[in-house]
Parts: structure tokens; C-alpha cells; sequence
């Protein structure tokens, strides 16, 4: 036909290809297409093995690229030591790990290992003995995809964009079901080796890293202006490490849950001042496996699910800090993000039942609880000392115990903050469940919060 | 304008790199002197310099003198830091917004307050140049 160009267009409610030939303008639905290249690679995989392929019609169909998205099921591992060095002689493998979870998140959505038609992996650390992951484990698992297997990498937001490729792929139509998965396997490695390697991912190389600064040093950066400005205290921002391993004794898998009080928490010995030991995040290994699914595959099992009611993203392009001065606690990304989000959503924050944000430091919880609305500017310190952000409270934020409690294998750890609004919509957070919860709120970041992405998530019974 | 040059011992603990570009930066530091790029189309001037005006992305860009002067916007010392800071451990870095208009971050010499008026000085160690900033002095 001697097509030039092409491109996806979207009119009023749904995608269309539009291509130029060297005459015309065409145009067709993309659904006719897909639905097209079907029947193509039914009759080129019957062709190839000689028998009628036995694949879910969902797999061949086309699909409304508008469809709802839901999360089906999941399976994380507690966070904690993991991986072992090779002096130990019997270790944990870091696909041993996750395969267990595939079968044990699939079984919890109610679908078959042939259901499943793309898998979308965090990139595991540089640490993890084996390269390639994701082509390794669609080996490991024996699973042909028609949709995307691959491995995504966006520093503290990985999980997240792994979560985000997922959902576009049943959206794109390329598949029905698609997992979010990935294991983060790295404490075989000494913290000041580990952060000889983070220092470049949290700042310029050139301009930021020959100073020292560390990752967590921007957010104690954060918590001083904090306390400049708004008149705050180290003891009021140390709360938020209390009320959040008073939720992760009741989450069997957090990494840390023995009782610790606001004076156990003064006490440590300083890591970026104002900020102790138990103020900046710990490090462990994790591994997660979610199913992503469109809504009429999540509603055919008949289980209880969790809808993707509503996203927002924004990068502010600046990487830590840019070179203009602005209101760098104001989290302006998280501020958009989350404004995106309810937007999409239909909803605003007042509306939300719980929040897990992606906060490696006390401060961060608050910056981010007060950008996004859940907590008056300048106050978010002093509402997390009062319990308004625990379970009971007003609005409970990180149930599952956060980063500094639940654990911070980085690379999986929004991971398990999705997980844990998928339990507690599904009403099975135990002992820290939040009642009658209905709606929650993921938000994750990169670098000092210079992107944000935001998920609003509404239980469907 | 030129700023002070505080000689220092040993090497530094993570070099930054040189191209043929930011060499002019590190070759004024290393005396006293810090420039950075403004841009010829939209005026606006960059930190660090660069050879495309990340503002309107105009290659037309030449270098500004910086009075090395601003104020303490925020701080932290580290004291769990990577490997190759061990030696240097505590030490403290923060953020300054120099008089220009322009933020930069670096290492903080002395135990400055937030807001309050603080000056760059190069510091030359034997393999090359860094730099950090320090209390203004009050005549300034």
C-alpha cells in the first residue's frame, strides 16, 4: 500500500491507527487491526506446530483501549536478609523466590499460568547474580507471551512504572493479564559499597556527588528547612517512625516489629542529622508478584478485586535540585501528580480511607501527606504526633508499616505499597485493617521527590 | 571578581570529570574565579554551566562571572556516608542560592545557619580543584 507514516491518534473515546500512503490519508481502529494480526498469528502458530493452539480467546482478541484495570491477587515475601554470599553455602536463589510468588499471586487472582500474557519486572540490582531477568524467568516459568516481557528501571519508582507498563499493556490490549513483578536482592552487599553506587543515582556526578552527597542527605535537607520554616521539631517529624512500626507489628511481613518508642528513636546514633538510625531507611531483600487484569477478566473469577480508578504522573525536570531557587519542600511533583490523580479518578482527598506513599524518611511521609492534600501545609508533623495518620485516625497513612518499618528493598518497594492497599481493600489487613476502607492512594518517587506517580485505588466487591 | 583559595591536603575523594566545555569551570575555580554559563537568546544563566541553554535550548550561550555570593538555604551532615568519603566523615553539605538567582549545592565548611549569608571558596587540593562554601564576613 506504500505506506509513509503512521501514527495512534485518539478521537473522542478510543484509538485509532492512521496512516499516510503515498495517496490517502487511511484510517482503522485498532481493535480491527489487532483483531487482525489474530487471526494472522492463529493460522502462522498453526501452521508452525500443526495443531489449533489452545489460548485463551481473550489473548487473540482486540481489546477497548479504554478498559478498566483492576488488581486481581499478589504474593510478597517478608522483607528482610535474603541473599546470601557464597561463603554461606546453602543460599536463597533470587528466581527460586519469585517464582513461588507467580504461582502463589496467580492462585490468589483465580486464574491459570496460561491467562497470564505479559510480565513486566523491576530490574533487579546490580548485585543479582543473574543477567537478563526477565527472559530468564519467561524461561524459568515456561511462559510465551504476546504481550511485553521486559524489565524497568526508574530508581525509587521502578516498582511503579513497572506496575504503570503493566496496567498499559491490558489497556494497549496486548494481553488480558499481566504481571507486575520483580525481587530486590542486594543485602549481600555492605551499605557504604552500596552507596558508592546510589550517590550517582540521587545527583550530578560532576556537580553533586564529589561533595558527598548521599542519597538520604537531600530529604535531611528537607526535615531542616522543614523545621526553619514552619517552626517544627525533630521530635514531632520522629512520630511518624513510631506510628508506623506500631502498624508493622501488625504486618507479618514487615522487616522490623518489635515495639519501639519516640525515645528508642531520639536515641539513635545520627545517619544525615537531624535524622537518626531509625529515622532513615533500613535495607533488606523483597520480592512481589501483583495481576493486573482488565476489569471483565477480574470480574468472570467473581472475587473481590481492587480497580485502578484513577493516575497522575509528573516529573518537574529537575534532578534533586535544579540551578532555580524554589519551595524545595513543597514537593511540587507530588503536588501535581496527586492533583492529576483525583482528577482522573473523580475523587478528591478528603474522599481517601488510606494512603501508602513511598517515603524512605520520616520527613518525606509529611512532605508528601501535606502536597497531596491529606494534611494542611506545615502541619503534617504535628497531625502525625496527634495519630491522625494511624490506623483509627483521621486518614492512615502507610499501614503496612512503610519503608522504615515494613522495609526498603528499593527496587520492589512501591511493590508492596500497592500490596498492601490490595489487602486492605479486599478487607484482610488483620490487625491493622482500616475500616470500611473503600479507597486508597499509592504515590512513589524519584529523586528528592522530583517525579511522582500516583495511583487512586477503589475496592470492588 | 575572585574568591578565595584554601589549599588542601591530599586528594579528592571523588573527582568530578572534565570536558572540554566544564574544564573552563574547573580551570576559574582552581583560581579563585567561578563563571557559568548565560544564554544570548533568553538571558537566563545555567548552574552547572552547559553548552545548550536548558531554559530555550539555544546553543548560543557564553560564560558569566558569579559573585560566589548568597545565602544558606539548607543543610545536613552526613555521618554514614560511601566508602571513599570515609575519611572525611562527619561532614556537612548543603544548598545555596547565590545572589544571581541561582541554587547550587555543595560542600559547607562551618556550622552557617539557614538564611544566612555565606561565600564560595575554592579549595585546591593536590589533584584539582572543589569547592565549598563558608560564613560571609560581615563587611560583604
Amino acid at each position: 500500500m506504500g505506506v509513509v507514516a503512521g501514527a495512534i491518534v485518539r478521537t473522542n473515546d478510543c484509538f485509532q491507527i492512521a496512516c499516510v500512503t503515498k495517496k490517502y490519508p487511511i484510517f482503522f481502529m485498532l481493535s480491527d487491526l489487532l483483531n487482525a494480526k489474530s487471526r494472522i498469528l492463529r493460522e502462522y502458530l498453526q501452521v508452525r506446530t500443526g495443531r489449533v493452539i489452545a489460548l485463551p480467546t481473550y489473548r487473540m482478541e482486540g481489546v477497548r483501549l479504554n478498559e478498566n484495570v483492576a488488581i486481581l491477587g499478589g504474593a510478597a515475601s517478608p522483607v528482610g536478609k535474603m541473599q546470601g554470599v557464597s561463603e554461606d553455602g546453602i543460599q536463597q536463589l533470587e528466581h527460586e523466590v519469585l517464582a513461588k510468588l507467580v504461582v502463589e499471586a496467580l492462585a490468589d487472582a483465580g486464574l491459570e499460568k496460561s491467562d497470564v500474557g505479559s510480565m513486566i519486572f523491576t530490574l533487579p540490582r546490580p548485585y543479582t547474580q543473574q543477567k537478563y531477568f526477565a527472559t530468564f524467568m519467561a524461561n524459568y516459568l515456561r511462559l510465551p507471551c504476546d504481550g511485553l516481557v521486559m524489565e524497568v528501571m526508574g530508581n525509587g519508582m521502578t516498582p511503579a512504572l513497572a506496575f504503570q507498563t503493566a496496567i498499559d499493556q491490558v489497556r494497549l490490549g496486548r494481553t488480558k493479564v499481566a504481571l507486575a513483578l520483580g525481587v530486590n536482592f542486594e543485602t549481600g552487599t555492605p551499605s557504604a559499597e552500596h552507596m558508592m553506587s546510589s550517590m550517582r543515582a540521587t545527583g550530578d556526578v560532576d556537580f553533586h556527588t564529589p561533595f558527598g552527597f548521599t542519597p538520604i542527605s537531600w530529604y535531611a535537607m528537607d526535615a531542616v528547612r522543614y523545621i526553619h520554616e514552619h517552626n517544627s521539631s525533630r521530635e514531632d517529624i520522629a512520630s511518624v517512625a513510631v506510628k508506623n512500626r506500631r502498624h508493622a507489628m501488625d504486618n507479618p511481613i514487615a522487616q522490623y516489629r518489635k515495639p519501639m518508642s519516640l525515645d528508642d528513636v531520639l536515641a539513635q546514633r545520627p545517619i544525615v542529622e537531624p535524622l537518626g538510625l531509625f529515622e532513615v531507611p533500613g535495607r533488606g531483600d523483597g520480592a512481589v508478584c501483583l495481576v493486573v487484569a482488565s476489569e471483565d477478566v477480574a470480574r468472570g473469577t467473581g472475587k473481590p478485586f481492587v480497580r485502578v480508578k484513577g493516575e497522575g504522573f509528573y516529573h518537574e525536570g529537575a534532578h534533586q535540585i535544579s540551578e532555580m531557587p524554589n519551595d524545595m519542600i513543597s514537593f511540587e511533583a507530588a503536588k501535581i501528580a496527586g492533583a492529576k490523580a483525583f482528577l482522573n479518578a473523580g475523587i478528591s482527598a478528603k474522599n481517601l480511607d488510606l494512603a501508602e506513599i513511598y517515603a524512605p524518611c520520616t520527613i518525606v511521609e509529611i512532605l508528601v501527606a501535606e502536597a497531596l492534600g491529606l494534611c494542611p501545609r506545615g502541619q503534617g508533623a504535628r497531625q502525625a504526633a496527634n495519630g491522625e495518620t494511624s490506623v483509627g485516625g483521621r486518614i492512615p497513612i502507610c499501614t503496612s508499616g512503610g519503608l522504615l518499618s515494613r522495609g526498603h528493598p528499593a527496587y520492589v518497594t512501591a511493590l508492596y505499597s500497592y500490596f498492601e492497599v490490595l489487602e486492605q481493600l479486599r478487607g484482610r489487613g488483620g490487625a491493622r485493617q482500616v475500616s470500611d476502607a473503600e479507597l486508597g492512594i499509592v504515590c512513589t518517587e524519584l529523586g528528592n521527590y522530583n517525579a511522582a506517580m500516583v495511583h487512586v485505588l477503589e475496592a470492588v466487591a | 571578581m575572585t574568591n578565595d583559595v584554601q589549599q588542601m591536603t591530599g586528594k579528592r575523594a571523588y573527582p568530578p570529570r572534565k570536558s572540554e566545555f566544564t574544564q573552563v569551570f574547573w580551570d576559574g575555580v582552581a583560581q579563585g574565579r567561578f563563571r557559568t554559563t548565560k544564554c544570548g537568546k533568553c538571558e537566563r544563566t545555567s548552574f552547572p554551566p552547559k553548552p545548550i541553554c536548558p531554559h530555550c535550548w539555544s546553543d548560543q550561550v557564553s560564560w558569566t562571572d558569579l559573585s560566589g555570593h548568597g545565602v544558606l538555604y539548607s543543610a545536613t551532615t552526613v555521618h554514614a556516608g560511601p566508602a571513599a568519603f570515609a575519611a572525611d566523615l562527619p561532614y556537612r553539605v548543603g544548598i545555596v542560592d547565590l545572589d544571581e538567582g541561582m541554587r547550587v549545592a555543595t560542600r559547607i565548611l562551618d556550622d552557617t545557619k539557614l538564611d544566612e549569608p555565606v561565600e564560595l571558596v575554592a579549595l585546591a587540593y593536590e589533584d584539582g580543584p572543589l569547592y565549598g562554601a563558608r560564613r560571609a564576613p560581615a563587611d560583604k
